[in-house]
């Protein structure tokens, strides 16, 4: 018998400290000091699934159980929310499709390939949105496209290629975009058209794991945006290295309205558009790029 | 050495820097050169370098002397920018920096200063404040709200007096970072100051006074909506810091104001998308004290930021069934978070009508918000609920969560609950369906348990087994002992559960060869059963486990040694000196009451990780005698970490009294 039956147990300071020390060696996500209720309320279901009756007995389980890996990803995806929705920051969009997209036309003409990366992508909105993107620009109708969503929660992973979507997930798509780009499946909720999903694919991948980068192929343009708040400063350099690692020299990286490279280093370029600030790869010293895929 | 080696690509420059060896001789210079680089990515690449250059009192005074070069605007911040990152010994070139001729030096050093937020630069910056020209007094008064200190303080306060706007302003914001609020009276006047209005109000919200909140709630009557998100920022800020006692009085205040806005709702609904957090957290402080239903939707949308979530949850339960109804009925078109937090708060607002809307947000995919409305159906003590949740006990994720709320339906339909589970064990749906059984059906159960408990498949049997130990004690140990002996490692498992459950004279014995089981997980379950049925005739087989390389069968043996009353010395000095920390601190928990422990906590108290030393100083808080105090203190002054600090001094504290 737990003690849920009677009321929660609460998450002591260090108990707490344990629990968000064992998630960053994991993966990098710092849970802030004044998160303690945040991740009190989000693991209690785990402590119920698991019917376990303190925080304590939970940080053995995620130490010492023959289920302790598994349970660190379901810890990981219950402390990370995943809030997005689709054509998200629109002004960055925008600078996207009406700047950079011509960019990337001219510079792989030759090879006709596009690879774009949504990292972090949660349930899929953002990937299938760049896609959409694409599909509208009408610069890439015969090429190899592909835009690649990678999250660290295997859960959302299941809704990104299901990619059925609610109200909430469409707030700031129009009804011209709707039309075009999903079809209804009933109960207030659309499906992203067959053409567009054929240009997005998904995989599991934890952003600091310099082994796992290896399987994601050099990318044009990487996103990764609001997924770097999660990080501390150390956490976010190794990430940004492996960004890098996985662009093309000439790549350009994307981040959230709130986000920039400050503290970071310098290893990427500050590109001004005119319609937004963006970060790119530096050319290798004597070449104009097409080459490093 | 060259200085920068005059490479024609931005690339190669910033590579050539990022790659060139700090000890080199002469790396000084070609870092210095490298901060009047063109490229603000060569100048910072630069920066990064002179920070981590050996003999940084030189680099200190060198980048000293880039300041100095008026026209080199690029190098000057870039300058800056390695100084800050420099530490203490950038403090003393700094300090003097503050006397220099010029006031464009005065001031960086004052800025500098901010940032390394050092108390040592407090009281320089002070003397400082008497400069002559405004734009460093105004740097120098920034600079004291980063540095801190009582001195820090009392300048602040009196700057507020000063004739400049400037100065009063950057005055106010230094004492709202340092949380050091001037006394009331000064603050009310200086919100008459339109230019100051803002601050002063961030400055009110750390006044936890209801005076403050009568003031503050004057700012959510203003036209003006900037100053109306001040005072709803001022109000957030003051319900965190009020103790709970304190927070219906401020509410008390807050709704008054509120009935005196025809358009309140309104106001609240806009505030809860204000861009600033502490905006939202007083908007949502005012919407919990007005109760207006309406707003359920957009506080639910405010748990998109984290640190909301707990006020989120507070107002929500505030806005009653008509709150509850909104949510319900929109809880599709909200964000994820939003729903988490409608979820959670649904749990307390629901009723027997709600069992087809709960039912309906079970289609969604989030286990964890699937968990919450199982608990909801739980409370609606509606038999409607009964279906849906014995349905879900096939779901590993919910079964326990579903298991726990048809306990708590079947205290108003119980009936129908049992003949539910029944037929789902009929039919052999889930054997989460057996434990739910036996918690619901009890005595009346047991054949059925029984004829379970020989079932050809593992599963069904492990599930009897333990199930039967709760209803019966008797039957319990029959098929607990047949269990310890099954081929199938789940089953044992089961068994080894309920005989720890149920012990008995024969627990200890019947429990060894579990002791000894080939699989690990047996072991383990068996060293806490032998534990929990107190089977003090295996204590020598534990305690050789407390050496075993495997951290969870030492960290077990020691707690169930401990159960047993039998964690003597030798198995606590054996446990602390494991290469697992667990385990050390399980040795410590074990001996918190014994000399032994005291001992032990004081051989701890300088162990590498600072969890253990919390450990070592809460058994000495707890059990040490005065003769510790000396120990305590040392490492007290010695502790880096704030957490094992913090429980030091509480001990440390409550030996003195002893």
């Amino acid at each position: 018998m737990t003690r849920f039956d009677d009321g929660r147990p609460e998450m002591t300071l260090e108990e707490f400290r344990l629990l968000r020390d064992h998630v960053y060696s994991h993966c990098g996500i710092l849970v802030h000091e004044d998160m303690k209720f945040v991740m009190e309320r989000r693991l209690w279901p785990r402590l119920e699934a698991l019917g376990l009756m303190d925080f304590g007995a939970y940080h053995r389980y995620l130490r010492y159980d023959a289920q302790r890996h598994a349970e660190l990803e379901a810890a990981v995806e219950s402390l990370t929310t995943h809030e997005t929705y689709f054509f998200r920051e629109p002004s960055q969009l925008k600078a996207f499709c009406d700047e950079l997209l011509p960019i990337l036309e001219k510079r792989n003409g030759r090879t006709r390939r596009l690879r774009l990366w949504s990292a972090g992508c949660s349930s899929g909105e953002e990937a299938y949105t760049l896609a959409m993107l694409l599909k509208d620009s009408r610069r890439f109708d015969d090429w190899d496209v592909e835009v690649y969503g990678t999250d660290i929660s295997r859960r959302v992973l299941t809704l990104a290629r299901r990619a059925e979507y609610g109200p909430s997930a469409l707030r700031a798509t129009s009804a011209d975009l709707l039309e075009r780009f999903f079809v209804p499946v009933g109960n207030n909720r659309v499906r992203v058209r067959d053409e567009v999903r054929a240009w997005v694919s998904f995989g599991h991948h934890n952003l600091l794991d310099e082994t796992g980068s290896q399987l994601v192929p050099r990318m044009d343009v990487v996103f990764c945006r609001n997924v770097m708040i999660y990080f501390d400063l150390a956490a976010r350099r190794r990430v940004l290295r492996i960004v890098r690692d996985r662009l093309v020299p000439g790549g350009y990286l994307l981040l959230g309205h709130s986000e920039n490279l400050l503290n970071l280093g310098a290893d990427f370029e500050l590109v001004h558009l005119r319609g937004d600030l963006v970060y790119r790869r530096p050319e290798l010293p004597g070449l104009t790029g097409g080459e490093g895929r | 050495m060259n200085p920068l080696p005059e490479f024609p690509a931005e690339e190669e420059r910033y590579r050539a820097l990022q790659e060139l060896d700090p000890g080199t001789t002469g790396a000084l210079e070609v870092l210095v050169a490298g901060l009047h680089d063109e490229s603000w990515r060569v100048r910072h690449v630069a920066a990064e370098t002179l920070k981590r250059l050996p003999s940084s009192r030189d680099v200190a005074e060198r980048l000293i002397r880039v300041l100095d070069e008026r026209g080199e605007t690029g190098a000057r911040n870039a300058a800056a920018e390695a100084l800050a990152g420099l530490g203490g010994a950038a403090l003393g070139p700094l300090v003097r920096l503050l006397s220099h001729p010029d006031p464009d030096q005065r001031k960086f050093a004052a800025d500098i200063l901010g940032q390394l937020g050092q108390r040592t630069a407090e009281m320089p910056l002070v003397q400082a404040l008497e400069d002559p020209d405004l734009n460093v007094r105004v740097s120098v008064s920034e600079a004291l709200g980063r540095v801190g200190g009582e001195h820090s303080a009392r300048a602040l306060e009196a700057l507020l007096a000063d004739p400049e706007p400037l100065l009063r302003l950057s005055a106010l914001e230094g004492l709202a970072l340092l949380r050091r609020p001037p006394p009331l009276h000064v603050v009310l006047a200086l919100l008459d100051d339109s230019r100051l209005q803002r601050s002063a109000f961030r400055v009110l919200g750390l006044v936890p006074q209801v005076v403050a909140t009568e003031r503050i709630c004057q700012g959510l009557a203003s036209g003006v909506r900037s100053v109306r998100e001040a005072a709803l920022g001022a109000l957030g800020t003051q319900v965190t810091l009020a103790e709970s006692v304190r927070r219906g009085e401020i509410e008390a205040v807050v709704l008054a104001a509120l009935r005196r806005l025809p358009d309140a709702g309104e106001r609240l609904a806009q505030a809860l998308e204000a861009e600033d957090v502490t905006v939202r957290a007083g908007a949502l402080v005012a919407a919990a004290a007005l109760g207006e239903p309406s707003l359920a939707l957009p506080v639910a949308e405010a748990a998109r930021e984290d640190r909301l979530l707990r006020e989120v949850l507070n107002t929500l339960s505030r806005l009653g069934p008509e709150g509850g109804r909104a949510l319900l009925g929109h809880m599709a078109d909200l964000s994820s978070p939003a729903r988490a937090a409608a979820a959670e708060a649904l749990v307390d607002l629901v009723d027997a009508d709600s069992v087809t809307a709960l039912c309906a947000l079970l289609e969604w995919a989030e286990d964890d918000l699937r968990a919450v409305v199982v608990r909801a159906l739980g409370r609606t003590r509606s038999p409607e609920a009964v279906p849906p949740l014995v349905d879900l006990l096939v779901d590993p994720a919910l079964a326990g969560a579903a298991t726990r709320a048809l306990g708590v339906l079947a205290g108003s339909n119980r009936a129908a609950v049992l003949a539910a589970l029944e037929a789902a064990v009929a039919r052999r749906a889930t054997s989460a369906a057996v434990a739910a059984l036996a918690r619901v059906g009890g005595a009346p159960a047991l054949p059925a348990l029984r004829q379970l408990a020989r079932d050809a498949e593992p599963t069904w049997r492990a599930a009897a087994v333990e199930a039967v130990s709760e209803v019966d004690g008797g039957v319990g140990r029959e098929l607990a002992r047949a269990a310890l002996a099954d081929e199938a490692m789940q089953v044992r498992i089961s068994g080894v559960r309920a005989m720890g459950r149920l012990g008995g004279p024969e627990a200890g014995a019947l429990l060894r060869p579990a002791l000894h089981d080939e699989d690990v997980s047996v072991r383990l379950a068996a060293v806490e059963a032998v534990g929990a049925c107190g089977a003090v005739d295996r204590a020598t087989d534990l305690e050789v486990l407390v050496r075993h390389p495997d951290g969870a069968l030492a960290v077990a043996a020691v707690r169930a040694l401990s159960r047993l009353g039998l964690a003597v010395p030798g198995v606590l000095r054996n446990a602390a000196s494991h290469p697992d920390a667990e385990v050390v601190k399980a040795a410590l928990s074990a001996g918190a009451e014994t000399e032994e422990g005291v001992s032990l906590a004081l051989s701890l108290l300088g162990h590498p990780r600072w969890d253990v030393r919390a450990a070592a100083a809460r058994v000495l808080g707890d059990s040490g005698g005065p003769e510790c105090l000396d120990a305590a203190r040392l490492a007290l002054e010695a502790e880096a970490d704030a957490l094992a600090r913090q429980t030091l001094s509480d001990a440390v504290e409550r030996l003195s009294r002893r």
